[in-house]
């Protein structure tokens, strides 16, 4: 315990003096497409954001018939999030939802998430902090009616069934200012799972950010559940995601495209069982509008 | 015989007590003694802009906090609400002393001294001595603000105001708030060092603060030390904005520290402005690409005429006055944006 605390006020203690010279715009959003990157808001800053996962664009629910998923919704969010100081943001969102498992049942679905995310660490010019740290809390909570079939995680017997939690490590580094990496691991834990599914999933993050001019730049990323249940055997696939952001004086306009089905981490970690190489991948767009409060 | 001597040098005594002032090595100035003070102790008019402290609430303390971050708390001793939430005072102001030579607003010297201070270009006049200036809102302010100027031209507190309200699209300050910024404003005010007074024109000051001395002609020598006003000329962006302005040949070493001490002071990581500028290549090709064009990305188009608020986005740009910017720094600016795009 003592070496924990010891270890806590050493990396305090290294952000306070991170205040000198800090590396700025590692990512240009607090999220690369899927994940969240190590950016948090600034103090006082309000951020309204808007984001939207499209249906199928190829595959069996994808094509003309549903214009490549332009006339479905896999997932809508929208909510706020503000930044208590520089290096701490919380965030409430409401998101419809769109966690399927491979046998065609639900996942957690209609929720209200409460997001937590503290920079531990801000890299630095000189190197002496050679990259940035973040963690992250996500606690997701759904409303859905409850349905009268035991077989169903919606049955929601007990209040605590409607909640499932994520947390997160990340680490970013700006090689240059044309190059971002960031790598992270996290832990999900749902509070009920449908039969031989389990609670607990330790998942793997990769992102990079590729910046072509000051207007465009690249992103992609990946999660990777590391569960021997999520393979692509069993119908569970890595959420893939690669987009292009637009930055327009203040403004940064995300279009991408993912596998991905639900916005949030306690749904897309578990519940990706789309794979891009059937065409199950979809257009996404982000909106992000800041504020000062 | 003694006992009348006695009385004698005893008289002699009384009289040169009481023709003399209380200082018997006569009046020193010290540097750090306050310039309003002095003047008033040379027979100037009572000051106009001492701060009500009988309301309730008013501090230095408190004033300080609204100028540096918009808080303070009341009088109930809860925090009020943030005066704006798109800028604080120091956004635009400094309150250190920025200019070498009181007597004149010339940017060039000031972008030597407060490079060499550490405190950033801005386009607001310190309010350091704010005090001690009779007249605000100078100049071409009325271009800008109309007949809102002619309230606040010759009074602190009106200028606060207007500052308040229309600068920093916030909320009116209330009494105890404006008292109290007016009294921190009091623990800023100019002092006699700060006028680098030669020897001669001290001991002037001195004698007439002895009583030896006219004290009119040493209030105006005072007052020719510094100005009581900020002059402001609003300039327009060159005619050809490809060519820049005739005649100029800019300097990046100069631009480099404008850049410095003036762009990113609000746009580096977006602190004030919610346009990001940063040292990188693209950035600065961005900047050059736009310099030209007649949008608020242009350089030239936004130093002479700022941005304006808009509904749902009240953080916008004030412009730089020639007073703040010269024709011949922007030229300097360019150069050194164009030198860093081309790397």
């Amino acid at each position: 315990m003592r070496t924990m605390l010891s270890m806590l006020a050493l990396i305090f203690g290294t952000v306070t003096m991170s205040a000198q010279e800090p590396i700025y715009t590692t990512f240009k959003d607090t999220r690369v497409i899927n994940t969240h990157s190590t950016e948090t808001l600034g103090r006082r800053k309000l951020d309204v954001r808007i984001s939207h996962r499209f249906g199928d664009i190829a595959g069996d629910r994808g094509g003309f018939k549903t214009f490549y998923g332009l006339e479905t919704a896999a997932d809508v969010l929208i909510g706020v999030e503000y930044g208590i100081s520089d290096n701490v943001m919380v965030g409430l969102h409401r998101a419809k939802g769109g966690g399927q498992l491979p046998d065609g049942t639900t996942g957690l679905n209609q929720l209200l998430n409460g997001v937590a995310k503290v920079r531990l660490l801000r890299q630095s010019t000189d190197d002496s902090r050679p990259v940035s740290l973040a963690v992250l809390g996500v606690a997701s909570l759904s409303t859905a009616e409850a349905v009268d079939n035991e077989d169903l995680i919606q049955n929601f017997a007990e209040f605590a069934h409607r909640l499932a939690y994520h947390g997160q490590a990340i680490a970013a580094r700006k090689f240059s200012d044309n190059f971002s990496l960031q790598a992270s691991l996290g832990y999900t834990y749902r509070n009920v799972v449908p039969f031989e599914d389990e609670n607990g999933i330790f998942s793997a993050g990769l992102a990079t950010r590729i910046q072509i001019s000051r207007v465009f730049g690249i992103v992609l990323d990946a999660a990777v559940p590391v569960s021997n249940m999520r393979t692509a055997d069993n119908g569970f696939y890595p959420a893939i995601g690669v987009g292009v952001e637009i930055e327009t004086g203040g403004h940064v306009f995300q279009i991408n495209l993912t596998n991905a089905t639900q916005i949030m981490e306690t749904g897309y970690i578990p519940y990706t069982t789309s794979n891009w190489l059937d065409g199950e991948f979809r257009f996404g767009f982000t909106i992000s509008r800041p504020f000062n409060l | 015989m003694k006992f009348l001597y006695l009385l004698i040098i005893l008289g002699l005594f009384g009289w040169w007590f009481t023709e003399k002032p209380m200082d018997p090595a006569g009046v020193t100035l010290t540097e750090d003694a306050s310039l309003a003070e002095v003047l008033s102790q040379l027979g100037a008019e009572d000051h106009p802009f001492r701060p009500d402290t009988t309301i309730p609430g008013v501090s230095v303390a408190r004033g300080a906090s609204l100028v540096h971050t918009g808080f303070a708390e009341g009088p109930n001793g809860k925090r009020a609400s943030k005066q704006s939430a798109n800028f604080v005072c120091t956004s635009c102001h400094n309150t250190v002393r920025e200019d070498p030579d009181l007597r004149v607003a010339d940017p060039e010297a000031r972008l030597d001294y407060v490079v060499q201070q550490g405190v950033p270009f801005l386009q607001g006049t310190t309010l350091y001595g704010a005090i001690n200036r009779r007249h605000f809102y100078n100049g071409d302010y009325q271009q800008k603000y109309g007949e809102l100027v002619f309230a606040a031209r010759d009074n602190l507190r009106e200028a606060i105001q207007l500052c308040a309200t229309e600068c920093a699209q916030g909320r009116a300050l209330e009494d105890w708030e404006l008292e109290s910024i007016v009294a921190y404003l009091w623990t800023i005010d100019l002092k006699i060092g700060d006028l680098r007074l030669t020897d001669e024109d001290k001991m002037s000051i001195e004698d007439a603060l002895d009583g030896k001395g006219n004290k009119t002609a040493a209030r105006k020598l005072i007052q020719s030390y510094y100005l009581d006003y900020s002059p402001a000329t609003f300039l327009k962006p060159p005619a050809n904005r490809t060519e820049g302005y005739e005649d100029i040949v800019g300097r990046p070493d100069r631009g480099s520290m404008i850049y410095e001490s003036s762009c990113l002071y609000c746009h580096e990581n977006a602190r004030y402005a919610f346009f990001r500028l940063d040292d990188s290549k693209n950035t600065f090709q961005y900047l050059k690409k736009h310099m030209d064009r007649y949008t608020r990305y242009s350089l030239y188009q936004v130093a002479r005429y700022g941005t304006s608020p808009m509904p749902g986005k009240r953080t916008y740009m004030p412009n730089y006055t020639e007073q703040k910017m010269t024709d011949q720094q922007l030229e300097d600016l360019r150069a050194y944006i164009e030198a860093k795009a081309a790397e």
